[in-house]
């Protein structure tokens, strides 16, 4: 990358509001369930109660009678339809596959876990359906099940698939065995500590839905859906259902947050494609938020022991980490990948010569799980984090002080990471010392003494993480100069709320010297977009960002040789500002509506593509601290501080309300959220009012700021923002509590949720400890 | 009824929720369902000037109420004060909530004309928001409710 400043080259930098903003301010935005026309029929899944269970449908005469029924859907109605597969089964240590465990569209005869799908239910309303699927006479035979991770691979545990020999879906290795064994019998010192990473379910605000409409003439269907990228979807769809791609239009709109969740094709599409086929009419289904709980993938749900080989002078010298990972009662469509992600970022900040990762993914009777906010990484930094506090416990020195020994130091880099990854750049003792004295670190024990006078302990953590964004690829950009003077910019992610509209814009329009406004985005057509790689991975920016940089060059280059030509002058002697093309230094001028009119189609149709060939690593340092009070075991985050490396800023806004949002996602996940299943695998925490979120009153005034480093890798040095503030907070606020059970009682190990009652259980029996 | 200063009429069933009228038979899908229960606030619009959870409340509850919903803030292309705040302090991402929050926000601001960072949280108890980590909304209501003031 050229070492020009970036405001000064791209025009990046700029606080601007957003154009998507007026139409979801108005009401006018567009979501999936906006679109359904009046006369749509509706469609509701007839879902398992039971979480194991052979069963058999007896009759549905009464289901098909009642009124308003269209159809009533079972799996034998599905027989030209493929099972919704997965795509990233991981190599075992024998170098064997591992079998599938494909998810049915309707299950045939035995459902796998609490909301499996049983039947599909289509009538002229909601409640219709509803009230027609509890007509439907079935006869379950419920078997065995479990739920716990941790447990599945126990002797004697119910297989979750009648007739395997255990609940093992895979085992994979990375890492050198013999090399981390050396190291260990070697050590001076070994650290070790026991995590578990609680299950979470994403709870995006907006439920899922679709709206199918089928074209009879050409056997084609138009499909609305809730997505973060149609041509993904579109392709999956085309397997399932044996329909071919292209007579599938997959649109969507806005997205009322996605998360990962929603990358992946879902039951309810094909349902509704096969019932709008069968019925000749528009079928849709939306989601309840029950039904969100029961279907939508799960998040994390990891049972970890990590274990740090030190020398004597607390230098890390090997990392060994065994891994259960929950893969649900299927294997999801990323399923097994998303371990395998967080594997892959095992050594986090540090020099840590080698490791050895053995995971084993695990069948429950539980609903998938698959990519969530991170997906992977978060579990990887809460591991390392805690298992370098840990070493620093152990060591007997600061936390501080043991990350300064340890991190990759800015002459290592190119570092390439006993997992493989090579990251380009990284000043990690920088930011933290920068976020510590943000945080009045030094400062802390003054805070302490206060806290105590009001019946609190206060805890101090911090998190130094660092995490892979954008992998290897591209995603092109196509731009077109309107009869208007107006852009239009299309590209194949899709904004789920991060603004994209806005954030493309302000790159392209820069080149073009337009306003962001006049540069229209869009998204979510594969009518209008031959292909798409979608949004997930904190991608969208570092690879469609410089796509849209380079279309809008190419498009601005065209526009001044056009105006060059008509004007009769160099085109490098033409400026482009304020929305039209000017002869420097002269008063002649063209507008671009004029420029539009004038150039040829290949000159006003313009192609950006940028290939990075590694991933970015954003990276930082987050400071939290909590409050415990101890007469009640409420532990709240009082305070909280960010500096992160983002390598460059496109617009400073947007980036801190991501980093805003992510924070409070780890923070619910560390004080409140939870899934929770019961010995029947029967799902608990299934409504908003058994799963708690985080509201505004459970959440402090953040500091955050950025220390960019650039990245070489990418085009604009660009490294990713979506998922980092997710991926920094669940150690910072877990450290910070276990700093202050560690102050206080010389012991502090709790696992996430620190809810009120287990914080209450933990100081009672820590007390007990002390007693004795 | 009148929704957004138009008299309305409809017939409904019983069971009708006023959501559900205003989104399937009106038209108007500004006012979200987030959940089943209560808990999320997106639906938030307003009954005779206070907010209510449109949600929980029948449709035929309202029967010659005036409702006012997101759809009849702005007046054509000039935003309401809040919604204005909203969009210059970033107070939305992907904006599922934002309406629910907007009407819940003006509701606190008719009856606390200035309310502190504290008050706001606790007024939010009812809306919930995925994406923005509220402090951006926080700083929205406050800067409406200035707007609002000097209106």
């Amino acid at each position: 990358m050229a070492q020009v400043s970036p405001h000064t080259r791209f025009g990046l930098g700029a606080a601007l509001t957003r154009t998507e903003d007026f139409r979801l301010l108005t009401g006018q935005g567009r979501y999936t369930d906006d679109n359904a026309p009046d006369n749509a029929l509706h469609g509701f899944v007839l879902r398992s109660p039971y979480a194991h269970a052979r069963f058999k449908i007896t009759d549905l005469t009464a289901a098909k009678d009642a009124p308003g029924v269209r159809a009533v859907l079972c799996a034998d109605d599905l027989d030209s339809m493929n099972d919704l597969t997965c795509s990233t089964l991981m190599k075992q240590p024998d170098g064997s596959m591992p079998a599938p465990r494909d998810i049915p569209i309707l299950c045939r005869d035995s459902v796998h876990h609490v909301g499996d799908a049983i039947a599909f239910v289509v009538a002229e309303s909601i409640y219709q359906a509803r009230d027609a699927s509890e007509l439907i006479e079935l006869d379950f035979e419920p078997l065995a099940a479990v739920a716990d991770t941790a447990q599945a691979l126990d002797d004697g545990v119910a297989p979750v698939f009648e007739g395997a020999t255990s609940n093992l879906a895979y085992t994979h290795f990375e890492g050198d065995k013999a090399a981390t064994d050396a190291a260990f019998a070697q050590a001076a010192k070994v650290a070790e500590i026991k995590l578990v990473n609680n299950r979470l379910i994403c709870n995006y605000m907006e439920p899922r839905a679709c709206v199918v409409q089928w074209q009879p003439d050409d056997d084609a269907f138009t499909v609305h859906l809730a997505s973060q990228g149609v041509h993904g979807l579109r392709d999956t769809l085309a397997k399932v259902t044996n329909i071919a791609a292209d007579k599938i239009r997959v649109i969507t709109e806005d997205v009322g947050g996605g998360f990962g969740t929603k990358v992946f094709c879902y039951r309810e599409y094909p349902l509704c494609m096969a019932a709008a086929r069968l019925l000749g009419r528009t079928v849709r289904w939306t989601s309840d938020r029950s039904e969100h709980f029961l279907q939508d993938a799960h998040g994390r749900d990891n049972v970890t022991t990590a274990r740090m080989a030190m020398d004597k002078d607390g230098k890390f010298l090997a990392i060994e980490v065994d891994l259960i990972a929950a893969m649900g009662a299927y294997l999801h469509a990323f399923g097994p990948f998303i371990p395998y992600l967080g594997v892959s970022m095992t050594t986090g900040a540090y020099d840590i010569p080698t490791m050895a990762v053995t995971t084993r993914g695990v069948f429950t009777n539980t609903t998938p799980v698959d990519a969530y906010r991170g997906a992977g990484r978060p579990e990887a930094a809460y591991v390392i984090e805690r298992l370098v506090d840990q070493c620093a416990l152990q060591h007997g020195c600061s936390v501080d002080e043991i990350r300064r020994r340890n991190f990759i130091q800015p002459e290592q880099f190119p570092y390439t990471t006993p997992a493989g990854r090579t990251y380009d750049v990284g000043e990690f003792e920088q930011h933290m010392s920068l976020c510590m004295e943000r945080a009045d670190w030094s400062g802390f024990s003054q805070r302490l003494s206060a806290a105590k006078r009001t019946g609190c302990l206060r805890g101090i953590g911090m998190s130094t993480y660092i995490e892979a964004c954008a992998f290897s690829g591209s995603e092109p950009a196509f731009m077109q100069l309107q009869a208007d003077g107006s852009c239009v910019l299309k590209i194949g992610t899709q904004s789920n709320g991060q603004g994209h509209e806005t954030a493309y814009a302000q790159i392209a329009a820069a080149e073009l010297g337009m306003d962001y406004e006049d540069v229209h985005v869009q998204q979510g057509d594969t009518a209008t977009l031959p292909t798409g790689g979608g949004t997930g991975g904190s991608r969208s920016l570092p690879l469609g960002g410089a796509s849209s940089l380079r279309a809008g060059r190419t498009l601005a280059n065209n526009i001044r040789t056009i105006a060059g030509r008509e004007l009769q002058t160099d085109p490098d002697n033409i400026v482009l500002e304020e929305g039209s093309a000017k002869v420097r230094g002269g008063n002649e001028f063209l507008s671009l509506a004029e420029i539009a009119a004038l150039g040829t189609p290949a000159e006003l149709n313009t192609q950006g593509e940028f290939q990075q060939a590694e991933a970015t690593y954003p990276n930082g340092t987050h400071i939290c601290e909590v409050d415990i009070e101890l007469a009640t075991g409420v532990t709240r985050v009082v305070s909280y501080t960010i500096v992160d490396d983002f390598g460059v800023t496109v617009n400073p806004m947007l980036l801190q309300g991501q980093i805003h949002g992510g924070v409070v996602q780890g923070i619910g996940q560390c004080l409140m959220e939870h899934v929770v299943y019961n010995d029947d695998a029967q799902l608990l925490s299934a409504t908003l009012m058994d799963y708690a979120l985080p509201r505004a009153d459970d959440i402090p005034h953040f500091h955050f700021e950025t220390r960019n480093v650039p990245s070489i890798t990418n085009e604009l040095g660009i490294k990713g923002a979506g998922e980092a503030g997710t991926i920094g907070s669940c150690p910072a606020v877990m450290n910070a509590v276990s700093d202050a059970l560690l102050r206080e009682f010389g012991h502090g190990q709790i696992d996430m949720p620190v809810t009120p009652l287990s914080m209450w259980q933990k100081l009672n029996s820590l007390r007990d400890r002390a007693d004795v | 009824m009148t929704v957004n200063g138009k008299a309305v009429t409809a017939d409904v069933e019983d069971r009708t929720l006023l959501v559900q009228l205003l989104r399937e038979q009106l038209g108007l899908t500004g006012t979200h369902v987030g959940c089943d229960t209560s808990q999320c606030g997106a639906c938030v619009v307003h009954v005779n000037g206070a907010s209510v959870k449109s949600c929980s409340v029948l449709a035929a509850q309202c029967n010659n109420a005036k409702v006012l919903t997101i759809e009849g803030l702005a007046d054509s292309q000039a935003l309401h004060p809040m919604q204005q705040a909203f969009k210059d302090n970033h107070g939305l991402q992907c904006g599922f909530c934002t309406p629910g929050m907007i009407m819940s926000a003006i509701d606190l601001v008719q009856n606390n004309p200035d309310p502190t960072d504290a008050e706001i949280r606790d007024w939010l108890e009812g809306n919930i928001c995925r994406c923005t980590g509220y402090q951006n909304i926080v700083s929205s209501i406050q800067a409406g409710a200035r707007m609002m003031q000097s209106r």
